[in-house]
């Protein structure tokens, strides 16, 4: 982990309250894995106390991304952030994604923004020579993760809710199509998602699962003890042994919405 | 001019002393166990470590969610999870005693016998520089505040843990009460060798939208900026009350806020939710405390603690 005042090299909305921000960050990029987060520090001074946890979107070799939805005065504030500007970063943190050395066919499965850690992932699992098939659901058209920011090698399977692109539907309800071709499946998206993908678990049984957690975070590094949930593993933090955990470990129907609030 | 000189006795009536190379200290509940940020920060430079509240059991904490931002504060109900005295003692303590830096543990006990047997099994646990006796957690349901809300038992729990350890012993101040002084001259006449203060102060936040409590134990302890001057003013009053050394705690940010509490009388204080902030708030605040002792020309920190009395 390193904390780094990273210069801002864009910072836009790309859908409706919803921005993609590059930072120059090499020490974080270097350290970085899929799943992985930073804590970043919002507004002047301490009027905000919280550093906010926000997904590591993309790595690249000087800097990361990140693609977070506008939900309450700090990422309003970082909204407002302009390229030259800088974002004081602390990060990479957790336990990001671990891809299986047996693993050639993954199956990516993201609930709105939860595209947001699955699209690093994407890009590292490519690299490797790995077949990706990532699959995105969203309300509408108008929210669905824009093609041309997509890394290139990435077809999307779009679900939306109304039909107006893609499959109609949610995401949970193609998954059975492409289940047979994965070793390995990976999940981040709103806790009702996770909370369908659990009732219709049958379908996924054999399949190792990983999902990714969002809670609200003091230190990021284990120290506060805030994000503490109860696993079929014992207490367990999201800010260190987590963000990402084993499907099947997360006791579903105990975990409390806000401590998931399903943005990633 | 040479380095202002910046070390600190916190039990100058203790036979071990609670001897600190600075006075700026981690507080309770925001450092863990110490360990955790030492990839940022040199925790050796550091006053001293006050590590997460220890129970005599494990503990799983409260129910989700723990912790909420407020303007200039934040709202935590952690209610107390923790590893237990034991783990502590067998996992914690003996990395504790190769480090420069004093680690203090904080207790909590849900009866006055508690208190006393955390006390005992310490006073032997090589590692540990001092106990402070948390009389002031908000987020329990048993023991905590209760104690530290009457004069009666505060003493009792002092005289409990007392009785059990020679380590240097610190009393932490629930402000949630009429009257702070009149709880710490109980402390110290039951023999505590130091008082820091405040601990959280009781607060809520409700989301309009689901029309509930957005914690979910309901109530949680208010930290941060928020709070500052309420902790100053209880420091300068316990400060004007006891003749026990000071610590303290509430809200500190920056050098500025630690030296107002040093001359409203604290000898030392804790920095904690500022950490989650910037974790290199409290070597930020070192820094900034002997940039001004060089600047006013003070080349010890005794002459300014209680500058403002």
């Amino acid at each position: 982990m390193k904390l780094v005042n990273a210069p801002i090299i864009s910072n836009t909305e790309v859908l409706p309250n919803i921005y993609l921000l590059q930072a120059r960050a090499p020490e974080i990029a270097r350290l970085a894995q899929p799943g992985q987060y930073v804590m970043v520090r919002c507004g002047e001074g301490y009027d905000m106390p919280l550093r906010r946890p926000l997904a590591i979107h993309r790595i690249s070799k000087d800097g990361i991304f990140l693609f977070y939805t506008v939900v309450g005065r700090g990422t309003a504030w970082l909204s407002q952030r302009e390229s030259g500007e800088r974002v004081d970063m602390f990060g990479p943190l957790g336990k990001g994604f671990e891809i299986y050395p047996s693993s050639s066919n993954l199956l990516l499965v993201a609930g709105g923004v939860g595209i947001a850690p699955l699209l690093a992932l994407a890009e590292r699992a490519i690299d490797s020579g790995l077949k990706v098939r990532l699959v995105i659901g969203e309300k509408n058209a108008a929210k669905i993760y824009p093609e041309r920011l997509l890394p290139p090698g990435i077809k999307p399977v779009i679900t939306t809710e109304d039909g107006s692109l893609g499959q109609k539907g949610m995401v949970t309800d193609i998954l059975p199509q492409f289940i047979a071709q994965a070793d390995q499946v990976f999940v981040c998206g709103p806790l009702p998602m996770y909370q369908a993908i659990s009732k219709t678990g049958k379908k996924l049984k054999n399949k190792p699962t990983q999902v990714l957690l969002e809670t609200v975070m003091g230190c990021g590094v284990g120290a506060c003890l805030s994000c503490s949930i109860e696993t079929r593993q014992g207490r367990k933090l999201v800010c260190k042994d987590g963000p990402v955990f084993e499907f099947g470990d997360i006791l579903w129907d105990k975990i409390a919405a806000p401590a998931c609030s399903g943005r990633c | 001019m040479k380095s202002p000189a910046l070390s600190v006795q916190l039990a100058p009536h203790n036979k071990k002393g609670l001897l600190l190379s600075n006075p700026v200290m981690a507080a309770s509940g925001t450092f863990g166990y110490g360990t955790e940020y030492a990839e940022v920060v040199d925790i050796q430079r550091l006053g001293a470590i006050i590590c997460k509240g220890t129970t005599l059991k494990p503990r799983p904490g409260n129910p989700q969610p723990r912790l909420w931002e407020t303007a200039g504060g934040v709202l935590n109900s952690i209610g107390m999870e923790n590893i237990g005295i034991d783990a502590l003692i067998r996992e914690k303590a003996p990395l504790w005693a190769g480090w420069k830096v004093p680690v203090i543990v904080n207790i909590l006990g849900e009866s006055i016998e508690d208190y006393g047997k955390l006390a005992k099994r310490l006073d032997k646990a090589s590692g540990v520089s001092g106990i402070e006796v948390n009389i002031s957690c908000p987020n329990v349901s048993a023991g905590g505040m209760e104690f530290g809300a009457n004069p009666k038992s505060a003493a009792e729990v002092t005289a409990a843990v007392k009785a059990k350890t020679t380590l240097p012993v610190i009393v932490k101040l629930s402000p949630n009460v009429t009257d702070i002084t009149e709880i710490a001259c109980a402390v110290e006449a039951a023999g505590a060798d130091a008082i820091s203060l405040i601990n959280t102060l009781r607060g809520m936040a409700i989301d309009t939208k689901s029309r509930k409590p957005v914690l979910g134990n309901v109530c949680g302890g208010l930290s941060g900026p928020a709070i500052k001057p309420v902790a100053l003013y209880m420091v300068y009053q316990v400060a004007r009350a006891v003749k026990v050394p000071i610590i303290g705690c509430g809200g500190i940010a920056t050098a500025s806020d630690a030296l107002e509490f040093i001359m409203a009388g604290a000898s030392a204080v804790q920095v904690g939710t500022a950490i989650f902030t910037n974790p290199c708030t409290p070597l930020d605040i070192l820094e900034g405390i002997e940039r001004f002792m060089k600047k006013e020309g003070i080349r010890n920190l005794t002459e300014l603690i209680g500058a403002a009395l």
